[in-house]
C-alpha cells in the first residue's frame, strides 16, 4: 500500500470540512442576505432571522463543498486551488459530495419549516443553480460563464428580503442586479491577473478564449449598467440621501478604476495594477453599498 | 484457527485518527447541542409564547 492511498484513507480533520465551504465567499453570501432582511420592510422575530441567515449561510457551504467535489481535478492544476483539501489528497470525494447533498437539504428543510417556503424554494433553486447551472454546465464551456452564474451568487440578499416580507418585489430584485451586474468586472479583473492559472486548468475564462482587450472592454462596460442599478434604489425612491450620495461616489470611484482598467495595455500579470486595484475595490464597494443601504433603509423605517 | 487481523495503519497514525476522530465528534457534539437549543428557541417564537 502506497503512502498516498493510506493518506486518503485518513479521517479528514473537521478544518478540512470548514474549508470545503469556502469561508471567504460565505462570509460575503451571509452579509447580503443580512442586508436585504434588515433592508426588508415588516418585522421578523431575531430567532427567525438567525434561523434564515443560518440557513443562507448552510446553503452557501453546500454550494462551496459541491462545487469543490465537481471541481477536485481542476482545482489540483492551479496553484489558488491546489491546496484545498480534496486535490491536496486530505479528504475522499465521497466524503465532500456526501458534505454538500446534506448541507443543502438541511438548509432548505430547516429554511422552509422555520422561516417559509418561498425563502426556502429560492435557497433551494440558488443551490441548484451554483452546483449545476454553473459549476457543471457553464463554467467549463463558455467564456460567459460567470455572467450567468452570477446570478447564484446574486440571490442571498432576495432571499433574506424574502424571509421577512414571503413575497419578492421589485427592490430586492434590483439588489439581485446590482451583484448580478458587479460580478463579471469583478471576476474578470481577477481573471486577468490570473490568466495564466485558469489557462493551465483549461477553464474558458474569457482573457483566455477572447483576449484581453475584450475583457477589459467588457469590464469598463459592465460598469455603467452596475452603477445604474446601484443608484436606481435612491432615484425611484427605495432610499434615503445617505445610500444615495455614497452609492453615486462609490460608483464613480469604480468607473474610474474600471477606465483604467480599460486603458492599461500590459499582458504581463506584474504590470496588472489597475486590475488588482479594481479587484480589491469591487469588494470593498459591495460591502459598503449593500451596509449602507441597509442602515439607511433601517433609518426611514 | 485464524491469526488475528493487523493494522494496516502505524502506533504514530492510529494516534492521528483517534485525534482527529475525537476532534470531530467534540465538533458534532456542540453541532448538535447548538442545533438543539436553536429548534427549541423556533419551536417558542413559532407557538407565540413570545407573541
Amino acid at each position: 500500500m502506497t503512502t498516498a492511498a493510506r493518506d486518503i484513507l485518513m479521517p479528514a480533520e473537521w478544518r478540512d470540512f470548514w474549508a470545503l465551504t469556502k469561508p471567504r465567499v460565505m462570509s460575503l453570501v451571509v452579509f447580503t442576505a443580512l442586508c436585504g432582511l434588515l433592508a426588508a420592510p415588516g418585522n421578523i422575530h431575531p430567532i427567525i432571522a438567525f434561523t434564515a441567515v443560518l440557513c443562507i449561510a448552510l446553503g452557501a457551504g453546500a454550494c462551496g463543498s459541491l462545487n469543490q467535489w465537481y471541481e477536485a481535478d481542476v482545482d489540483a492544476k492551479m496553484a489558488r486551488t491546489a491546496q484545498r483539501p480534496l486535490p491536496a489528497g486530505r479528504m475522499d470525494r465521497e466524503a465532500a459530495l456526501h458534505f454538500g447533498v446534506g448541507l443543502a437539504a438541511f438548509s432548505v428543510g430547516i429554511m422552509g419549516v422555520a422561516v417559509n417556503w418561498l425563502s426556502a424554494g429560492l435557497l433551494a433553486f440558488s443551490i441548484f443553480f451554483y452546483s449545476i447551472v454553473y459549476t457543471i454546465w457553464l463554467k467549463p464551456n463558455t467564456p460567459q460563464n460567470i455572467v450567468i452564474g452570477g446570478a447564484a451568487g446574486a440571490f442571498p440578499p432576495v432571499i433574506g428580503w424574502a424571509a421577512v416580507t414571503g413575497d419578492v418585489t421589485f427592490l430586492p430584485f434590483l439588489l439581485f442586479a446590482i451583484i448580478f451586474l458587479w460580478t463579471p468586472p469583478h471576476f474578470w479583473a481577477l481573471a486577468l491577473f490570473m490568466k495564466t492559472d485558469y489557462g493551465a486548468a483549461g477553464i474558458p475564462m474569457l482573457p483566455n478564449v477572447k483576449g484581453q482587450r475584450v475583457t477589459r472592454n467588457q469590464i469598463f462596460g459592465y460598469s455603467f449598467p452596475m452603477g445604474g442599478a446601484a443608484i436606481l434604489p435612491f432615484i425611484l425612491g427605495d432610499s434615503g440621501w445617505l445610500y444615495g450620495a455614497t452609492s453615486m461616489l462609490l460608483s464613480g470611484v469604480f468607473l474610474i478604476l474600471a477606465f483604467r482598467v480599460w486603458q492599461n495595455e500590459a499582458t504581463d500579470a506584474a504590470a496588472m495594477k489597475p486590475e488588482k486595484q479594481l479587484f480589491a475595490f469591487s469588494i470593498l464597494y459591495l460591502f459598503l453599498l449593500f451596509a449602507l443601504f441597509a442602515i439607511d433603509r433601517m433609518v426611514i423605517a | 484457527m485464524t491469526q488475528p487481523e493487523q493494522s494496516p495503519y502505524t502506533v504514530e497514525e492510529t494516534a492521528l485518527i483517534r485525534k482527529r476522530q475525537a476532534a470531530r465528534s467534540r465538533l458534532m457534539g456542540v453541532a448538535l447541542v447548538g442545533l438543539c437549543i436553536l429548534f427549541f428557541l423556533i419551536t417558542i417564537v413559532k407557538v407565540g409564547v413570545w407573541g
